[in-house]
């Protein structure tokens, strides 16, 4: 429909700039979760024997909503729990998330999209470059967090596969790409900001409940199926080096759906004022 | 070929109207008045030729292309003021300018004189600027690369009278250089003074479609008078009214006879006031909406 110069699309002069805005909130996460990677590959040394106390006498078992609770006493299994599971795959996975549903809900609540689309861009580009100016932000805090752990692993001289931790780091890319394009889904329907982001933060928390009750329940375990987190298997990549090549198809298929229907329910859709 | 043309445009909102059948032209190098009261139907026109909202019914044409499929092509010739101007708080008013630069990727011809004409502090972040001065913002990333059409939607509501005069010599500047402008108000007094022709929208139906001079014509003064006298002995017009001793009448454009007749009574009370656009409405177009 809308004939696009494929050289003016390549210039990605939005995606530049969403890219600059978000400049500060990528520092200040790359920090925070750079912090959060130091504090508990360093911490193991001294949890080392509590750990080994809690699997022994059972207690690992109230982690069994995550993947590889039973290796918790071990370096790899306790960074997997601690770090993996719950600030990288959730915590991360959440705030990933909540900006990506803001990305285009922003501008309309903020009616600064009138004004924006009044500039010889489409409403396809809008989308696309959007997202594309998020992902820089994913690849950062992303490769800051796994140097950070590559480092602290070697100064307190514990075992880790640093090819698998690369294969995590690698495969985190397409799984946070994933949440992104959900989350832009909800961005381009919702037009409100927080509306949408809290919408997101559900979405995400709930299917996380329903891969949690699928791994507790072995008779729920097809429920797990519908959720993001279960596509993206820390733990296998970590311990195992076992890369789940479904689940990695998956995902891009999730991304690339995403992005799909975020254009054309955009491209479609009124712009709302008010 | 017209630079804007409509075919009974149509937009509703679910079920509440929006605009109904609005169909008209707009000639290259004119200046078009779209008058009509606050939710008449102005913005929606706008936001609808714009491509922001998708018609329900009819067509419309900029440069001859269809806004439904040609809307990127169309947004390389035309600039726009939106009428609830909103700019990126966090961005200071060079970064501002430079990004929508970056979007046009077309030649500022014009963005020097106009940071000459309306000054803004460029090095300043927008979310510290003035009313004013967002609106002179908002004026001047609509004209910088020189584009052969702007919509304007109720451009001079912040503007003080001294930035309002520049602002209509500059329109009157561009006109002459074969411009097209697209000028949305609900000021007959300023729509008069600068545009060409006017469309007159109401409940968001177009009522008129007049050159200026017709409606100027149609312009006129509201007098109310209290005199010692009987109201009853003024010797006013035939359809004046009287009303808890004041008389009411409408003066066409002979205010200084009126006045001198005036001059023949005690005077206890006189308002004299420009004809407003309901006033129109009321005295000329009252049949047709």
């Amino acid at each position: 429909m809308n004939n696009i110069d494929p050289i003016r699309i390549l210039r990605c002069k939005i995606a530049l700039q969403t890219m600059k805005d978000y400049q500060k909130i990528t520092i200040i996460l790359t920090l925070l979760f750079m912090g959060i990677a130091v504090m508990y590959s360093s911490m193991y040394p001294a949890f080392k024997d509590v750990m080994a106390d809690m699997v022994e006498s059972g207690f690992a078992e109230s982690f069994a909503a995550f993947r590889g609770s039973e290796d918790m006493a071990s370096y790899v299994g306790f960074l997997n729990i601690e770090l993996y599971q719950i600030f990288w795959l959730l915590i991360f996975g959440i705030l990933v998330g909540f900006i990506a549903a803001s990305l285009i809900s922003k501008e309309i609540e903020a009616k600064t999209i009138d004004l924006f689309m009044s500039n010889p861009v489409s409403r396809k580009q809008i989308v696309f470059e959007k997202y594309l100016g998020l992902i820089p932000l994913i690849l950062i805090i992303n490769f800051a967090t796994m140097i950070t752990v590559y480092g602290v692993t070697l100064a307190v001289n514990e075992e880790l596969n640093f090819e698998n931790l690369f294969m995590t780091h690698i495969i985190s890319i397409p799984y946070f790409m994933a949440v992104a394009g959900i989350g832009l889904v909800v961005s381009v329907i919702i037009n409100e900001k927080m509306k949408a982001s809290i919408i997101m933060i559900a979405v995400l928390v709930g299917m996380f409940v329903f891969e949690s009750i699928s791994l507790m329940i072995p008779d729920y375990e097809s429920m797990g199926l519908i959720s993001i987190t279960h596509y993206f298997n820390p733990y296998d990549i970590l311990k195992l080096g076992k890369v789940d090549v479904v689940g990695v198809i998956v995902l891009f298929v999730v991304i690339i759906e995403c992005l799909i229907i975020s254009m054309l329910y955009f491209e479609k859709c009124d712009i709302a004022v008010s | 070929m017209d630079v804007i043309e409509t075919k009974n445009l149509t937009k509703y909102y679910g079920k509440i109207k929006g605009v109904e059948d609005l169909t008209f032209s707009v000639k290259k190098g004119e200046i078009f008045g779209f008058l009509g009261p606050n939710g008449a139907g102005k913005t929606t026109t706008i936001r609808t030729l714009l491509g922001f909202l998708k018609p329900t019914r009819g067509e419309a044409y900029i440069f001859g292309k269809n806004i439904e499929e040609d809307i990127v092509e169309i947004k390389r010739e035309v600039g726009y003021i939106p009428g609830d101007l909103n700019l990126y708080g966090h961005l200071t008013g060079k970064q501002f300018l430079d990004y929508f630069a970056s979007l046009r990727d077309t030649d500022m011809s014009l963005l020097d004189g106009l940071l000459e004409i309306f000054e803004v502090p460029l090095e300043r972040k927008i979310k510290g600027y003035s009313k004013g001065m967002k609106q002179k913002l908002g004026i001047i990333q609509a004209f910088m690369d020189d584009p052969d059409l702007v919509i304007m939607d109720e451009p001079t509501a912040s503007l003080d009278p001294l930035l309002q005069q520049k602002f209509y010599e500059f329109l009157h500047k561009q006109k002459k250089k074969g411009k097209t402008q697209f000028f949305s108000s609900h000021i007959l007094s300023e729509v008069d003074k600068i545009c060409d022709r006017v469309g007159i929208i109401r409940d968001g139906k177009l009522v008129a479609l007049e050159d200026i001079e017709t409606l100027k014509s149609k312009k006129g003064k509201i007098i109310r008078l209290r005199i010692k006298e009987k109201p009853e002995a003024f010797k006013g017009p035939k359809d004046m009214n009287i009303k808890d001793g004041w008389i009411q009448f409408v003066a066409s454009d002979d205010v200084d006879r009126w006045i001198k007749l005036l001059a023949k009574y005690t005077i206890l009370d006189l308002e004299i006031n420009e004809f407003s656009l309901e006033d129109i409405f009321i005295h000329y177009y009252k049949g047709e909406t």
